[in-house]
């Protein structure tokens, strides 16, 4: 049961009443027992809410940042007018902030043996999965003084996929692959190490890609074009562990590696290679392999929406061997991981030559923009310690980084806004040299 | 296998609940409760609430814990009178109790006026004329002693301290009651005994204790009832002098004094709710209502609030920051210094051509680098700058990173 702000207000006005026509305690009992009589019959007549059929519909996935219609479809089975207020309860992050209160709450006219829908327009500021909680129904009576409250239990789940921002990255990626690939006419020799075509010769072309065999027999030069290797192998590993919870600007780091893997997944799909994901922590959070083409970014997507960064040092050593089972020939192994000097230096360093015995490793990290602010800070005492704090911490990172280039492996530190582009532009480097 | 047995009992409510609540037509999906959910969810609470009330009751109806005011024959506390009135029952007198002493039939009684100074002059007129054989008055004002006792007066009209504290006093007079009981607790407000009267007790220049005939018998004049509390009935002669001056006639009225009621004169200042005109109060308590329903519609919510897991909020910056603020507290100007002035040489290498080696230029290579680059520059200024001594207080820290970045400036534009 609820009340309205009506009855308040005819009690109020009531007042009036007992002072100038009924002084008297009569005159009380009288006009409160005749507000409560009509929130009883206000009660009564209301439609009931536990009859009420409750069904959802719309849309489950959407990409974070964007907006979801999810609906609700309420049937009034009684044979009374349903005049209600219904509240779609989600939890407080899956609304734009500051308007869970405006979108959650619908006002519902459902006449006797209908159906009506009201929509909830979800803006899911966190990535994963946003469960309905419950929809809370306050069916009014005919006088609006009073009415039935009562709750259903109506799941629904809508997935926060994963933003990929930086898909604006992926054309220009994609041309540069094309050239690469040979498909548009470049200028350059083809830098690829798999035979790929023999064309005419046009003037530019190097005189060295000059096949003088196959020219012989036609009556035109032909020089021979290259093409990057196909159908190699990627598998992208992200750490999840306590260093990609560290926030830098708005998200924590797990988010910009989530991005770049995202890109370098699209972009390496299109290139013809084929692209795992393992995600681990201390234990395997998630994993997809041998995914076809045209689904890997679904599943990708679909798979990331649920990592949350862990707050414990990761197992590299159980990492690493998951690794190496989901890679058993040659592959790219894209490390999304952190730069910090103790976890790498005593968990990573040690396993690092059974990686970079049989694979290719490439290091990406996320470094922080807020330490270049630190380390131009000057003028008090404060900012200069600051400053040169800053400065050790870069020291570090680089030390650490050229320590892991002399293993082999190539290391990538860069802000989050660069990380995605800087690691697509390392994968088509490693491509053209035929390091795959 | 007597294990699984009682499960298909444990279950069953359950699914007759679910019939019984689509028997009523609620949804599958509804959540509001059934009658047996509400009574299970309850009657814990309602036994709690049962228990209250029975303990509540049964504390009312055993412990009888009234509280009189002092001098109250129904009191049994210490300092009550219920034992002298109990001792005079028991010796065939016969005791009530008035709480108006004008209504007490005069004759062959005594009157107990614990507190004559609440009586009103119309009042105390009325009880000197219903001619009572023995009137007994407890430490009373100027005004009940000039109606009641003519004669007899506080001992401050005569210049005397009107106190003293109660303890044992001897008798020192011929009044017969107060020669049985010997010594007694006596003091309080002391008396002179006028022409007529009797002192007994004497403390100083006053008497706690005055007897002053009247028309119609006598009148006794105490400085404290202090001796016929409960507490003290036992000590000294306290217990003879109380019955004795008492039970002198077969009945006795004690008087309850009405300390609720309202002084005679002197009405107090109005107060606001004076001014409202009396219909107007109910009106009051109508807007009360109204209150209390308002506050119920907006107490009342839409469902329940919806919790949710946050993450940890770790900026990745926080290590470095704690870092400043520890070379900052242990003033390690060296480590700073150290830390600027590789950063410089690190980034001053690449523009200067000088190649690195483990991630930093040689000492020499760079210094001749920035020498060839800045001619002006003294080399032996540049080497201080990037190889010196650590700066010995912040201020010179400061001017060391403000010349570092100079000699950068310069580098990259010369």
């Amino acid at each position: 049961m609820a009340l309205t702000g009506r009855t308040a207000l005819l009690a109020a006005l009531g007042a009036l009443v007992v002072g100038l026509l009924l002084p008297s305690p009569a005159g009380l009992g009288i006009v409160t027992g005749a507000v409560l009589l009509a929130v009883l019959v206000d009660l009564v007549l209301a439609a009931p809410v536990r009859s009420l059929r409750i069904v959802r519909g719309g849309e489950t996935t959407v990409r974070l940042g964007e907006s979801v219609s999810v609906e609700l479809a309420v049937t009034n089975p009684s044979g009374r007018p349903l005049r209600a207020l219904v509240r779609d309860a989600w939890a407080p992050s899956a609304w734009r902030p500051g308007t869970a209160e405006a979108s959650s709450r619908h006002t519902l006219t459902v006449p006797a043996g209908e159906r009506r829908r009201a929509v909830s327009v979800l803006t899911p500021s966190r990535r994963g999965d946003h469960h309905a909680h419950r929809v809370t129904v306050r069916s009014l009576g005919p006088l609006g003084l009073a009415g039935r409250q009562g709750s259903h239990h109506v799941p629904w789940t809508v997935r926060a996929l994963p933003p990929f921002a930086s898909r604006k990255h992926l054309p220009s990626r994609l041309s540069r692959l094309r050239e690469l690939d040979g498909r548009t006419s470049v200028l350059t020799r083809g830098q690829g190490t798999e035979f790929d075509s023999l064309r005419e010769y046009l003037p530019g072309d190097d005189v060295r890609s000059i096949d003088w065999r196959a020219s012989a027999r036609r009556n035109t030069v032909a020089v021979r074009t290259w093409r990057p290797e196909r159908d190699r192998h990627i598998l992208v590993v992200l750490d999840t562990g306590r260093t990609s919870a560290g926030r830098v600007g708005d998200a924590p780091r797990l988010d910009a590696s989530l991005d770049a893997a995202l890109l370098l997944t699209a972009l390496a799909t299109r290139a013809g290679d084929r692209v795992d994901l393992l995600a681990h922590d201390t234990r395997k959070r998630a994993a997809v392999a041998g995914s076809s083409p045209h689904e890997i970014l679904p599943a990708f997507t679909n798979a990331m929406a649920l990592l949350e960064p862990a707050l414990h040092e990761t197992d590299m050593r159980s990492l690493v061997s998951t690794a190496l089972k989901m890679a058993p020939h040659r592959s790219l192994i894209v490390l999304l991981t952190g730069l910090d000097a103790a976890p790498v230096e005593d968990g990573l360093r040690p396993l690092l030559p059974l990686l970079t015995k049989r694979h290719e490793v490439v290091l990406a990290s996320v470094a922080d923009p807020h330490l270049d602010v630190l380390a131009a800070g000057r003028g008090t005492t404060e900012a200069v310690y600051g400053a040169a704090a800053a400065e050790q911490t870069r020291a570090d990172r680089r030390h650490t980084a050229d320590r892991l280039t002399r293993h082999g492996v190539t290391v990538l530190d860069a802000p989050p806004a660069q990380i995605a582009p800087a690691l697509a532009d390392t994968y088509l480097a490693l491509k053209a040299a035929g390091r795959l | 296998m007597t294990g699984p047995a009682p499960a298909p009992a444990a279950e069953r409510p359950t699914t007759d609940q679910r019939a019984a609540s689509d028997a009523n037509g609620a949804a599958p999906s509804s959540l509001a409760p059934t009658g047996r959910g509400l009574w299970r969810r309850a009657r814990w609470y309602l036994a709690f609430l049962a228990t209250l009330l029975i303990a509540a009751i049964g504390i009312t109806v055993l412990g009888n814990d009234r509280h009189y005011p002092p001098l109250d024959p129904r009191s049994y506390d210490a300092d009550g009178s219920h034992a002298v009135v109990a001792l005079l029952e028991q010796q065939g007198l016969k005791a009530e109790l008035t709480t108006d002493p004008t209504t007490a039939q005069g004759g062959a009684d005594t009157l107990v006026l614990p507190e004559p100074d609440l009586l009103d002059p119309a009042q105390l007129r009325a009880v000197a004329a219903a001619r009572h054989q023995r009137l007994i008055l407890i430490a009373p004002g100027p005004a009940a002693l000039s109606a009641l006792a003519p004669g007899v007066r506080t001992s401050e009209e005569d210049g005397d301290v009107p106190y003293a504290s109660v303890r044992g006093t001897a008798a020192h007079c011929p009044l017969p009651e107060a020669v049985r009981a010997g010594s007694a607790s006596m003091g309080g407000m002391l008396y002179t005994s006028g022409s007529r009267g009797e002192g007994c007790y004497p403390r100083g220049h006053g008497y706690p204790l005055v007897s002053a005939p009247t028309t119609a018998g006598d009148v006794i004049v105490l400085g404290s009832g202090l001796f016929l509390h409960n507490g003290e009935l036992a000590k000294d002669g306290n217990a003879s002098l109380a019955l004795g001056l008492l039970g002198s006639q077969p009945r006795l009225t004690w008087h309850l004094p009405d300390y609720s009621a309202p002084l005679a004169e002197g009405t107090g200042t109005k107060t606001f709710n004076d001014y409202i005109p009396k219909g107007w109060r109910w009106a009051g308590y109508q807007l009360a209502v109204a209150a209390v329903l308002a506050a119920l519609w907006r107490a009342r919510r839409l469902g329940p609030v919806v919790s949710e897991n946050l993450p940890v909020v770790v900026r990745a910056a926080e290590t470095t920051e704690g870092r400043a603020r520890l070379y900052r507290r242990a003033k390690a100007r060296g480590r700073a210094a150290d830390a600027l002035r590789r950063a410089a040489a690190h980034r001053l290498a690449p523009a200067l051509g000088v190649p690195l080696q483990a991630g930093a230029p040689d000492p020499e290579a760079l210094c001749a680098a920035v020498a060839d680059r800045l001619p002006e520059r003294p080399a032996g200024d540049v080497r201080a700058l990037l190889y010196g001594p650590p700066p010995t207080d912040d201020a010179a820290l400061l001017r060391l990173a403000d010349d570092l970045d100079a000699l950068e400036r310069q580098v990259r534009n010369p």
